[in-house]
């Protein structure tokens, strides 16, 4: 019997149709995109097409959409070059405490070229203020960025107002959507997003590609130079059966949202009230209902995160004690610090992220199988039993 | 002047697209319509106007008429 697999904030499988899709990009259709002839033109087309189902998505016109290498280089891409394109206006940007280490460590590179950034706090759920973002704009600010949805606790930022207030002020607004585009609807015009970062392996499509919307008339300068490609964007030779897999996924995911969000909640919501009942000091984490609808995350007393992991890993369910571009990390997250929840306590997190082949099933079987490895942990760890809080957050 | 009064299906403005850009954009609109349906592209003057008619006929499409409106020129085309 395979592995449950519930760790979808961290990869999702790709599609059949999304590899249907590649296929013929790795066997006839190999041609360079920029080639003026017709092998060349053939593989443009499925780079073409791949753009057209991504402006779908995001209610973006195509030509507003450059491929990148995954949603790291797409943070990358517009904070740097942002920053760059603007520093003439101005030197200082503003973004939150809780983005994905490719913002924070993109504003930290700044910072060390002599920018200014503030760190917006968050609240308890982890949510950003708007008033907050409102005064923390100076006349030098050029760029606000605020992730959409945080990988961690699935909490669903106010992007909208954010948005709003930027465009108010004549400043960029960048948001992360990689935990949600493809999840939940999205739509750039209404969000008011000047750039937004994607990732195709987050709505089951390859590894290695994402994308960057970069609203139109909006100028930031590239971080790959060497070639004219994306309309002089991004040099560099496409992955074109990369784009492609993202193309396929977009168009699925756009046919399939209304389904998948039904789908997940409704897990979702049976596994959070599961383990807070079956489990003592199970704390939520993240907004109860302003969440992704796929994401339950929590804080379980007496418990190391990373062993939990291990034991439901044996037990045959593949979960995640937090990102996954920080495991391996003896620090506790950095956003649940952030949101106010001591490092012991931090320890013990356990991110359960679902998918669409997900069943009621194996979150029953899930709820079955956690309270007693939890005991046994708690049972051999040094935090031991007497940092279980009776009656903790629920 | 429309052949025989007809008024394009579809309309998409090409201009400012380099070669084979604009080609493979005007063939995605193509591969959407049905046989007989009528896709106007406007092209800047130039390589694109005749780059792009080229095409189309190699693909076996019939450009009805290329009417130069200044600095860009209007095809249209109608879908094998």
């Amino acid at each position: 019997m395979g592995q449950v697999y519930f760790d979808h904030a961290a990869t999702t499988p790709p599609r059949p149709e999304v590899v249907e899709a590649m296929l013929p990009y790795l066997e006839d259709r190999w041609g360079n995109p920029s080639s003026l002839h017709a092998t060349g033109v053939r593989a443009l087309e499925g780079v073409e097409r791949a753009r057209e189902h991504v402006a779908a998505l995001l209610g973006a016109q195509p030509e507003e959409i450059v491929f990148t290498s995954g949603g790291t280089e797409a943070d990358n891409h517009a904070l740097i070059g942002a920053s760059l394109a603007l520093e003439q206006k101005g030197r200082h940007i503003i973004t939150s405490t809780v983005e994905h280490h490719a913002v924070l460590d993109s504003a930290k590179f700044l910072e060390r070229r002599g920018q200014a950034v503030t760190y917006l706090p968050v609240d308890r759920e982890g949510l950003v203020d708007p008033d907050a973002v409102r005064q923390a704009i100076t006349d030098s600010t050029v760029l606000v960025s605020v992730m959409h949805a945080n990988n961690e606790v699935g909490t669903l930022q106010p992007v909208g107002e954010i948005g709003s207030i930027c465009r108010e002020h004549g400043i960029l607004f960048h948001s992360d959507a990689v935990q949600t585009v493809g999840h939940v609807p999205i739509d750039v015009g209404a969000t008011q997003v000047d750039l937004l970062s994607l990732s195709g392996h987050k709505l089951y499509g390859p590894k290695g590609v994402g994308a960057l919307y970069v609203r139109r008339g909006v100028r930031i300068a590239s971080l790959l130079r060497g070639g004219g490609q994306e309309l002089g964007r991004r040099a560099s030779t496409e992955n074109v059966p990369g784009i492609v897999g993202l193309g396929e996924a977009a168009r699925l995911a756009l046919g399939d949202m209304e389904w998948e969000i039904e789908h997940a909640t409704e897990l979702r919501d049976a596994l959070i009230n599961g383990v807070v009942e079956r489990i003592s000091d199970a704390a939520v984490t993240g907004h109860r209902t302003q969440r992704l609808p796929n994401s339950a995350s929590f804080c379980i007393g007496g418990v190391e995160g990373e062993s939990v992991l291990l034991s439901l890993d044996a037990a045959g369910f593949a979960v995640s004690s937090g990102s996954a571009c920080t495991s391996g990390t003896l620090e506790p997250s950095h956003v649940l610090l952030a949101m106010g929840i001591p490092p012991w306590r931090a320890r013990g997190s356990l991110r359960v992220t679902l998918g669409r082949g997900n069943t009621r099933r194996e979150v029953d079987g899930f709820l079955q199988a956690l309270p007693p490895i939890i005991a046994r942990l708690r049972s051999m760890s040094p935090m031991g039993a007497s940092q279980v809080r009776t009656g903790g957050l629920k | 002047m429309r052949p025989m009064g007809r008024r394009p299906d579809v309309s998409i403005d090409l201009r400012g697209n380099p070669c084979p850009l604009n080609w493979v954009k005007a063939k995605l609109r193509l591969e959407e319509m049905r046989p007989g349906m009528l896709l106007e592209v406007i092209v800047d003057d130039g390589r694109p106007a005749e780059n792009v008619p080229r095409s189309a006929e190699l693909e076996g499409h019939k450009v009805l008429q290329a009417t130069a409106l200044g600095d860009r020129v209007s095809l249209l085309i109608e879908r094998a």
